[in-house]
């Protein structure tokens, strides 16, 4: 099932399915942010596991590639991923 | 003939890069600004067996593509300056994300050696790294290291040496899927001899990228290898589905990943990393935001408690001089412009600088060295949405509460000039201490200290809106918070300490001639009487429209040079200590708010003319100034209609 990143719960994986920024309800952000995104290591395929989010509907720590990474929620709303349990 | 190698340190953020420097320049090093740049230059020098070894220290970034200045400046360091060797310092407890930026260093094709370091703590999260075989795969040399107990630094230098003399191997790039590696190779052809100061394999990659950088220089020699360039990036892809670009970083990541699974063991740690219970603690929903308004707290009173009792000393120390020099220069005019206009702002550039912005920086680098400034601005990402900003801009806007001064060089933690402009002026518009100074004893003291408080709020409110306008007005594309939570670690006092003195310095040089100059000019005018007709010509505006005794407009203009000096000099000009017995609440009101928003300080104004350029520093000034008039009139009619002081 693919759903965005912000729905995981803590400590759930997910493996990236897509990144809809640039285009379709991403358009606020262009391919910079998309670029950044790739070069954090966060690429189609790759397993992120959620560490916490913040209150307040602000962003989510996550498990990339062996580090932390912390994504501002407006951004990991948009990033889609197929849930592993 | 004297022997000279170049290197650069290059790396990414957060694994001990700017240690390692330390470690091999020591005291002989040289902290700067790229040219027209406001990102830090480093370099240092070092004689080892008969070389003479020039070491500059790159920024740390992630990748060399061109999403902060800090990546093209790397690059175009690289690429137009051909250092003899790149020492790529890389985290061994992070090896995959590492490996990915050694990676696009290969491509440039330049000799690189590898510092694998930090292999202590990776020991310690159970990661164990063969660094033979790592060496072996890709064909770099690679030395571990402990850069903050200084181990491996001298086989680094070997290595450096050894190379030298024996020639470095160019390393060989990674290969991608044979579906893009074709198309790499002929744009390969249809670039040859077009004349590019870069390495062929590397634009025709980069130009599959997208590369704005490159497209722009491929335009102009051979813009038909663009549109096949484009051609391609679509074919690709439909092939993937997913864009090009992207598809080219997954693939260096899935190399690096594959390099990093193959040279890593990784045993299981039983114990809880203290690291992760702090970070648990530090980011939690409710212990999270105490800690940090507790670690905020404790910072403004050491600060200014530290501050305060060091500038009372300093400045009796400097004023005992002042007998000496009215012995020297007698009581003339000279005297006046000289200890007047000069001296007397070279005091008080020592009494602010010194006191205050030492143990500023020094706290907010340790802060930043062990990495709580990343939880920070994890914490208060959400509220600072809401201004058109992300989370890292928590911190250059808090530091201006105190001075802002760090506040604009503050600003220098966003990645993007958009961004670093919004933060920029945001933080010019929040009350330093000095402002503070004035809206507690004129307002906080006659009128109640909820009155202080409602400035204060006003304030925030006109920051939010400032804050929405720029993020709408300012062109370029919106940002996002994407930022790694470094493991917490001990700070590197070495560090922390030369990037205060390195700060120090930098706002010494700014502030200085600044304000000698404009303390020259307003002495003079003071002198020729000419303050008074100024604020003759300025009645229209401050007795007309902002309802405030005339002789105010001569404060206005000195607060220019130190906001407190308005309210020290009000009790002067007015001649009396009991201010409420000479303007009214409402004039007081008034008044704060406009000294709370107008230009800030000259040393201020300077630092944003360094940072962000004379014309926009100039817009700032002059939008506050007007604004501040503008709402202080309103201001003012606004309570005299409800009759609120009547």
């Amino acid at each position: 099932m693919e759903i965005p990143l912000t729905e995981l719960k803590e400590g759930e994986t997910g493996v990236i399915t897509r990144i809809e920024i640039g285009f379709g309800r991403g358009w606020r952000w262009g391919r910079g942010i998309r670029k950044r995104l790739a070069d954090m290591g966060l690429t189609p395929g790759t397993k992120v596991t959620i560490i916490r989010s913040a209150p307040l509907n602000g962003p989510i720590e996550a498990h990339v590639r062996g580090y932390k990474l912390a994504i501002g929620r407006d951004i990991a709303e948009r990033i889609f991923v197929e849930v592993q349990r | 003939m004297e022997k000279r190698i170049r290197v650069a340190l290059a790396g990414n953020a957060n694994v001990g890069k700017s240690v390692i420097f330390n470690q091999l320049t020591g005291l002989h090093q040289h902290i700067g600004n790229w040219p027209g740049k406001t990102v830090e230059k480093a370099e240092g020098e070092l004689h080892f067996k008969g070389y003479t070894i020039e070491i500059i220290d790159l920024p740390g970034i992630y990748s060399l593509s061109t999403f902060s200045l800090e990546e093209l400046i790397s690059r175009e360091y690289i690429i137009n300056e051909r250092p003899d060797v790149v020492i790529n310092v890389v985290d061994a407890s992070v090896l995959e994300r590492n490996l990915f930026f050694t990676l696009q260093l290969m491509e440039l094709e330049i000799p690189l050696i590898i510092a694998l370091n930090q292999v202590d703590v990776a020991e310690r999260k159970g990661i164990k790294i063969d660094y033979r075989r790592l060496e072996e795969i890709l064909g770099v040399p690679t030395v571990p290291t402990i850069a903050i107990r200084g181990k491996g630094i001298h086989e680094l230098l070997f290595k450096v040496i050894e190379g030298f003399e024996k020639g470095f191997r160019k390393p060989a790039p990674i290969k991608y899927g044979s579906e893009i590696e074709t198309r790499i190779k002929m744009l390969e052809e249809a670039l040859r001899g077009a004349g590019l100061r870069y390495p062929l394999r590397w634009a025709a990659i980069k130009i599959l990228e997208g590369d704005e950088e490159v497209i722009k220089e491929v335009r102009r020699v051979r813009p038909e290898a663009l549109t096949l360039a484009e051609k391609m990036a679509k074919e690709i892809e439909e092939i993937h589905g997913h864009p090009c670009p992207t598809v080219i970083t997954s693939e260096r990541y899935e190399v690096a990943g594959k390099i990093a699974r193959e040279v890593q063991r990784i045993l299981p740690t039983i114990k809880l990393p203290l690291s992760d219970k702090i970070d648990y603690l530090t980011t939690h929903k409710v212990y999270g935001y105490i800690i940090m308004a507790i670690t905020i707290l404790v910072t403004f009173y050491a600060v200014f408690g530290l501050g305060n009792f060091l500038s009372e000393v300093l400045t009796n120390v400097l004023y005992g001089y002042e007998t000496i020099f009215v012995g020297i220069l007698g009581s003339g005019l000279l005297r006046d412009l000289i200890w007047g206009g000069v001296i007397e702002g070279v005091i008080a550039t020592i009494t602010i600088a010194l006191p205050y912005i030492v143990p500023f920086y020094l706290i907010l680098y340790a802060l930043e060295d062990s990495g709580y400034l990343a939880r920070i601005a994890f914490l208060m990402d959400a509220f600072m949405h809401k201004i058109g900003l992300h989370g890292k801009a928590f911190i250059p806007l808090i530091l201006g509460y105190g001075c802002n001064v760090p506040a604009c060089l503050g600003c220098r933690i966003m990645e993007t000039e958009r961004e670093r402009l919004i933060a920029g002026f945001l933080s010019t518009l929040i009350p330093c201490a000095a402002r503070s100074v004035v809206i507690l004893g004129l307002v906080g003291k006659y009128l109640g200290v909820e009155w202080a408080l409602y400035l204060y709020v006003v304030d925030l409110a006109i920051v939010f809106i400032f804050g929405r306008i720029a993020f709408k007005v300012l062109p370029g594309e919106a940002m996002a918070l994407i930022m790694e939570m470094p493991d917490y670690k001990t700070p590197h006092l070495k560090t922390v300490i030369k990037q205060t003195l390195f700060r120090l310095e930098e706002f010494l040089k700014i502030a200085f001639p600044v304000i000698v100059i404009s303390g020259l000019i307003i002495k003079a005018m003071d002198l020729l009487n000419v303050l008074y007709i100024v604020s003759k010509i300025m009645s229209p505006v401050t007795v007309v429209w902002l309802g405030l005794p005339e002789i105010l407009g001569v404060l206005l203009i000195l607060g220019v040079l130190r906001k407190e000096l308005t309210l020290i000099l009000l009790a002067t000009l007015l001649g009396s200590q009991n201010l409420h017995e000479h303007l009214t609440p409402l004039q007081m009101l008034t008044f704060s708010l406009i000294v709370m928003l107008y230009v800030p300080c000259v040393a201020t104004i300077a630092t944003c003319i360094k940072e962000f350029g004379w014309k926009k520093a100039m817009l700032i000034a002059v939008i506050e100034v007007f604004f501040a008039i503008l709402l202080g009139g309103l201001f003012y009619r606004a309570l005299m209609a409800l009759e609120i002081f009547r």
